[in-house]
């Protein structure tokens, strides 16, 4: 039987509608707000800019933000700026980040004057990444322009948090890097609560463990070169290469399995055997066969014939070496 | 456990003002409050991450209990406001101001008590609490005046998911990072082991007879009652890992670092043993043994000026099996086969040690004075390899395939090649340009190649006999090339098969002159050679982001991603790829991101059999001769799609928006909408989809009180069509029945009482098998569809996550969160019992009838739920210390068709197949403990 062949077109036609019809809706309400907004960077009088600043110095702003100050001082840019600054920047402190302070110390609503890292502030991202890149350019973040989540307007800020020590390092906003990128990534978070899932609820893992979010040239923001290559820094008796090679298994990982959680057994995208059959279909043999419920130990003792691939590890039961097998007689993947 | 959850955000200045007054009424006992709880929170204060997103793993060095940071303390801080799309930040406690040159300390230690089910695996799967006395955490943060810092921290001392860090350094300057940890993974705790010697190479049977007793049947019973009368016992590894690295700022630009960490990782999984010939005449699930050693080395230098950034990383890794052959004893009798009695024990050759190395260079520059631009340029090379010595076929001597003497296969002079000597280059080039034609608009275009390629090239002949195949499972049975059953295929220069192989053997493993026979073998599905799998992947990228404003922006990009494989079903293929996304992040309480991408892969012509070369067919000539079983010839149904290489059409619209619903409430929505076809697979996957909403919140009408939420739903589904294979005999005429059944007799006395007629009928020729019995067709004698069948797996899951936190009368703190999640998998399918010979044609017996009521419509549903609720309740006795009763409850239920019946009957049929691992199972687990936190 062939399958109706997917309206792609169609498909595509509506998603390209609902695209617009949202993004109109955006619009209108981007619009009511910028009307009903408060001073913001492309509202305010042009009068005064932060160009025309000057330093301060920190004591200049602690004499205001006593608090942030005391949340500051326990966090590594305070270490790092007030302990052993290494350029001129760094000597800055508040303004190192911030940018020069006079006018803002003079207008201190005036959101021109300063750039903040907040959605109530309103500075552009594009301004707050700059601010952050002057020195935190190249490294794990050479990738950063044109990425993901540059693409999708997120700021430095949207993950960390500088202000005040939240994580062990990082200066994230959350405790952690997976709670950190939980806070968007919702699904994932639901997913890693499934029967198999990698051990990042358990703190044994986090998403960087396998992705960069700063940007990478693999995707899904992969930290390697390849989906396999990010599986193989804990899964390196699988990388092999293996006297006798399983095909799909050399090529992607997610072939077979899902990186994040699973219903099934080991994260696997199925139940066995059907994932299996989903490829084999050989003419002799038994993967072709219709394997069913009568299969089941339990159902043997009512009528059924116990079937090896239904019960336990399925095909595994026999084809244990799934991921290549290195002995001479292992091309079938049994020893 | 849910996300920790924020504190107030007050917006508006009379708000703030009234908050403040209540803070400064309540500061002095809030401070007390708050460095008890920054103790309680310091439980959790670990997670010493080496903060390096680029390169490496082991970023999270902590344990189920001890999952975040959340040490920092201070004032509530109303001007902390939302992140820059419009989440809450964080806002913890007061804290002192930070002095440099201090020494803080703290630990928590107390008393646990755990209680559950003794098959727990779920529980444990990656954590290890324990009953008795508990150092759940500890930690020293002391710097000197002079920029210089050591940082020390641990928790779960003493159990399997401990964990410990050590960083000292010089703020700005360098710092040297060392870790240690251990992570469990407990596989099943229902495992009947009937060996010793467990996590070793060479498992011993505790009381069965190895080689069976007596015969298959008396053996059979004995496996059963051994297993029956073996308690459950566990299955595990412990991942054990340290490490060290140093990071270096050399000058201002440039820093270099380098690392090096260490992983054992032993103990044992349940695991897969099948003697016998063929696909296996029985087989028992047996432990394998792990003892795994990786070194993993780290170097690398990062370079970046205003205009020019350059990393370069060298990275290592050495893996080592300390049991890289495992020997276990074999309680099934066999029958005597290939010249040998008996098998009283198998041997595995487990994973080979690998090396791999990897050398990769990035570099990116600012082009001001070319529309803005920006190059970035990587290039990256890796190989891994292994010359792992191989072992023999089988380690039991005399063997003699097809009464073929001298062969050795006892030992690895019976092999093409003593060792593996097989390594895989892998070699990647991505070279990308951006530019800003307008303020507006940035265009990237990006060129990607990457390139894999094995050098496997063994043969599968024994260089001692000429014999073409493989000796299989310790020699108890065989898949070698022999000359056609059917004397006809190969008279008159060969009167009979025996003397077709004298000739096989005679050409001494010379691919070429073997073919040069023309000789028939008996089946074309002989593993001869390894497949080199090899591909190179080109991607073409062009995007665009143009800013509509300032809180607008539209993004396209299109891709068009080209493989070149070896040796698989396509030779091409190609996947054309649209994105369109748009973000706004104008409204003042909102951001909106919403994207849609559209792929579609196609590719050169799908050969559905491209492993003849791999096969005894590439060796033989075509059979001709009349009764000649040619299925084996066949390989595959032609019209059967594998899904990484079949036509595929993919739908993705992803949604999500936060908004501020007030200042202290903040919700979010996240959507995605996966749908994929596979619409040229006949056979095979043919369909799948995946939707997800997701909603969160979090609130703080107060202070005191936070409470947060979340709620995912996702459905699934994956629609696959199957073909059981039916004959294909030359000169057989298969009869099509109006049943679906097909036959090779004539209309029988039931069918015609049934009202069955004959539609169809196809006579097998040598001319037409290849095409006629290589396509599913309703005249297909091998590939009929009325032997086709549907698997529908239908997917849903939910999860629910409730935080509380509550502080009374600012003396003590209550912090509760609470998950349930839920998942259930449905698999239903479709078949004719006809067809598929389930009911005898026109007449289905009661045996059948009883069969074919138990497959029913499907399997009984896969479920799983979990429930857990972790409670905190803080009661502090002193600034420095408080004490902290906590509660952690899990109730998880799960069912699993795969295990219905193994606890009971592990041995369900007289076949000696035994399955000993009884699954996952439903369990109760209390964790209750009384700690004490002390801040030094």
């Amino acid at each position: 039987m062939i399958r109706e062949r997917f309206n792609i077109i169609g498909a595509t036609k509506t998603a390209l509608a609902a695209l617009l019809l949202v993004f109109s809706a955006g619009q209108v309400v981007a619009e009511e707000a910028a009307a009903t907004a408060p001073v913001t960077a492309t509202a305010s009088a042009p009068a005064a800019t932060q160009a025309d600043a000057t330093y301060i110095g920190e004591k200049g702003c602690t004499t205001c933000h006593e608090t942030e100050n005391k949340n500051f001082g326990h966090t590594l840019h305070a270490k790092v700026f007030r302990q052993n600054p290494r350029t001129e920047v760094e000597k800055q402190v508040c303004e190192a980040c911030h940018g020069p302070g006079s006018l803002h110390a003079k207008k201190t609503k005036d959101k021109n004057l300063l750039i903040g890292y907040t959605k109530e502030w309103g500075t552009p991202v594009e301004k707050q990444t700059a601010q952050c890149l002057t020195c935190h350019k190249g490294g794990q973040r050479l990738h950063w322009p044109g990425s993901t989540h540059a693409t999708n307007k997120l700021s430095c800020s949207d993950c960390h948090n500088p202000m005040a020590k939240f994580s062990a390092s990082g200066l994230l906003k959350k405790r952690s890097i997976t709670e950190t990128c939980q806070t968007c990534h919702k699904q994932q978070e639901a997913e890693f609560k499934k029967r198999s899932h990698m051990p990042v609820p358990e703190g044994k893992m986090s998403c960087e463990d396998c992705h960069n979010p700063h940007g990478t040239v693999t995707r899904p923001l992969l930290k390697a070169d390849s989906v396999n290559e990010v599986c193989y820094t804990c899964h390196a008796e699988k990388r092999g290469p293996f006297l006798w090679e399983h095909a799909p298994v050399r090529e992607k990982c997610t072939n077979c399995h899902v990186p994040h959680g699973s219903n099934h057994d080991k994260l696997l995208v199925s139940a066995r055997p059907f994932l299996c059959q989903q490829c084999h279909s050989p003419s002799v043999g038994h993967p072709g066969t219709f394997y069913n419920a009568a299969g089941t130990a339990a159902n043997s003792l009512n009528g059924g014939t116990a079937g090896q691939r239904v019960i336990g590890r399925s095909c595994q039961n026999c084809h244990s070496q799934i991921h290549g097998s290195n002995h001479p007689a292992g091309a079938r993947f049994q020893r | 456990m849910i996300r920790k959850t924020h504190f107030n955000q007050v917006e508006t200045n009379s708000k703030t003002d009234s908050h403040r007054r209540n803070t400064m009424n309540t500061l002095p006992r809030r401070k007390v409050l708050a460095c008890c709880i920054s103790l309680a929170f310091a439980s959790m204060a670990l997670q010493q991450a080496h903060a390096d997103s680029g390169y490496g793993v082991d970023t999270a060095v902590g344990n189920a209990f001890n999952t975040g940071y959340v040490g920092g303390v201070r004032d509530t801080d109303a001007t902390a406001g939302h992140t820059p799309t419009g989440q809450m930040f964080n806002q913890p406690y007061a804290t002192e101001e930070a002095v440099a040159g201090e020494t803080h300390g703290y630990v928590e230690i107390g008393v646990l008590s755990k209680q559950a089910d003794n098959e727990d695996a779920m529980f444990r799967a990656y954590k290890d609490p324990k009953s008795g006395l508990y150092l759940n955490s500890f930690g020293v943060d002391s710097e000197s005046d002079n920029a210089r810092f050591v940082t020390v921290n641990g928790g779960g001392v003493g159990n399997n998911d401990q964990f410990y860090n050590l960083t000292v350094g010089r703020y700005n300057d360098w710092k040297v990072k060392a870790f240690y940890s251990e992570t469990p993974h407990v596989f099943t705790t229902t495992y009947r082991n009937l060996w010793s010697g467990t996590g070793t190479g060479n498992q011993t049977l505790k009381s069965l007879t190895p080689g069976g007793t007596t015969n298959a049947a008396t053996t059979d019973t004995n496996i059963e009652a051994a297993a029956l009368a073996t308690p459950y016992s566990e299955l595990s590894i412990v991942r054990k890992k340290g490490g060290v690295r140093g990071d270096l700022k050399v000058t201002n630009n440039i820093s270099v670092f380098a690392g090096y960490s260490n992983e054992k990782r032993t103990g044992a999984r349940p695991f897969g043993l099948v003697m016998g010939g063929g696909g296996g005449t029985g087989g028992v699930e047996i432990p394998e043994s792990i003892d795994y050693n990786t070194h993993d080395f780290l170097a690398g230098m990062n370079y970046a000026d205003e205009v020019n950034s350059a990393n370069l990383t060298v990275a290592a890794s050495l893996f080592r099996n300390n049991i890289d052959t495992m020997k276990v004893e074999n309680p099934m009798f066999l029958a005597a086969a290939n010249g040998i009695a008996s098998f009283p024990h198998a041997i595995y050759d487990l994973y080979p040690n690998n090396d791999y190395l990897n050398v990769k260079g990035e570099y990116a520059r600012e082009l001001p004075e070319l529309m803005k631009g920006r190059f970035t340029g990587v290039v990256s090379v890796s190989q891994s390899k292994q010359n792992d010595n191989l072992i023999p076929s089988t380690s039991y001597s005399g063997a003699a395939v097809n009464g073929v003497a001298g062969g050795s296969w006892d030992t690895v002079d019976s092999l093409s090649q003593p060792t593996a000597n097989l390594k895989v280059d892998i070699k990647l080039a991505d070279f990308g340009l951006s530019l800003k034609p307008l303020d507006d608009l940035d265009v990237k275009g990006k060129v990607r190649y990457y390139e894999t390629k094995t050098n496997s090239d063994y043969w599968a002949c024994n260089p001692l006999t000429g014999q073409w195949g493989r000796l299989i499972n310790d020699g108890s049975g065989n898949a070698i090339m022999v000359g056609s059953a059917t004397a006809a295929n190969n008279q008159p220069t060969y009167a009979d098969a025996a003397a077709a192989n004298l000739a096989i053997n005679a050409a001494a493993c010379d691919a070429s002159a073997v073919q040069a026979l023309g000789i028939v073998a008996a089946a074309g599905n002989n593993n001869i050679h390894s497949a080199p799998y090899a591909y190179k992947q080109m991607n073409y990228t062009l995007g665009a982001d143009y800013r509509i404003d300032s809180g607008n922006s539209v993004n396209a990009n299109i891709e068009r991603e080209t493989m070149q494989r070896q040796h698989r079903e396509r030779d091409k293929t190609r996947e054309d790829k649209l994105k369109l996304g748009y973000v706004n992040r104008g409204m003042e309480d909102g951001t909106l991101r919403l994207s849609f991408e559209t792929d579609k892969l196609r590719g050169s012509a799908y050969n559905p059999d491209p492993y003849d070369e791999f096969y005894s067919a590439s060796l033989s000539a075509l059979p001709f001769a009349t009764g000649t079983n040619v299925s084996s010839w066949i390989h595959i149904n032609a019209l059967h799609r594998k899904f990484d290489l079949a036509d595929r059409d993919q739908n993705i619209l992803n949604l999500r928006f936060n908004y501020m619903i007030t200042p202290d409430l903040d919700a979010g929505v996240a959507v995605q909408l996966k749908d994929i076809k596979f619409p040229d697979a006949a056979y095979g996957r043919g369909s799948q989809n995946q939707n997800s909403v997701n909603f969160d919140m979090a609130w703080q009408p107060s202070p005191e009180m936070t409470v947060s939420g979340y709620y995912a739903y996702q459905t699934g589904k994956m629609e696959q069509q199957g073909l059981q294979q039916n004959a294909c005999v030359i000169g057989t005429t298969y009869n099509f029945w109006s049943d679906g059944s097909i036959s090779t007799v004539a209309q029988t006395a039931a069918q015609l009482a049934a009202g069955v007629t004959l539609v169809n009928s196809t006579t097998v020729t040598a001319g037409n098998f290849l095409s006629g019995c290589g396509t599913a067709s309703a005249t297909s004698s091998l590939y009929p569809t009325s032997r086709s069948y549907t698997i529908n797996q239908k997917d849903q899951n939910n999860t629910v996550g409730l935080g509380f936190k509550f502080d009374f009368d600012n003396k003590n703190a209550l912090d509760a969160n609470y998950t349930h999640t839920n998942g259930r998998t449905a698999t239903s399918y479709t078949y004719n019992p006809y067809a598929l010979g389930l009911y005898t044609s026109g007449a289905p017996t009661a045996a059948q009838l009883t069969n074919v009521g138990l497959i029913g419509n499907g399997f009984a549903d896969q479920t799983f739920s979990l429930n857990t609720l972790d409670a905190s309740l803080l009661v502090p006795l002193t600034k420095q210390s408080s004490v902290r009763l906590l509660g952690h409850l899990v109730f998880g239920d799960i069912h699993d068709w795969h295990y219905d019946g193994v606890e009971d009957l592990p041995n369900p049929n007289t076949n000696q197949q035994t399955y000993l691992d009884s699954g996952p199972q439903n369990f109760r687990a209390y964790v209750f403990g009384v700690m004490y936190q002390l801040k030094m």
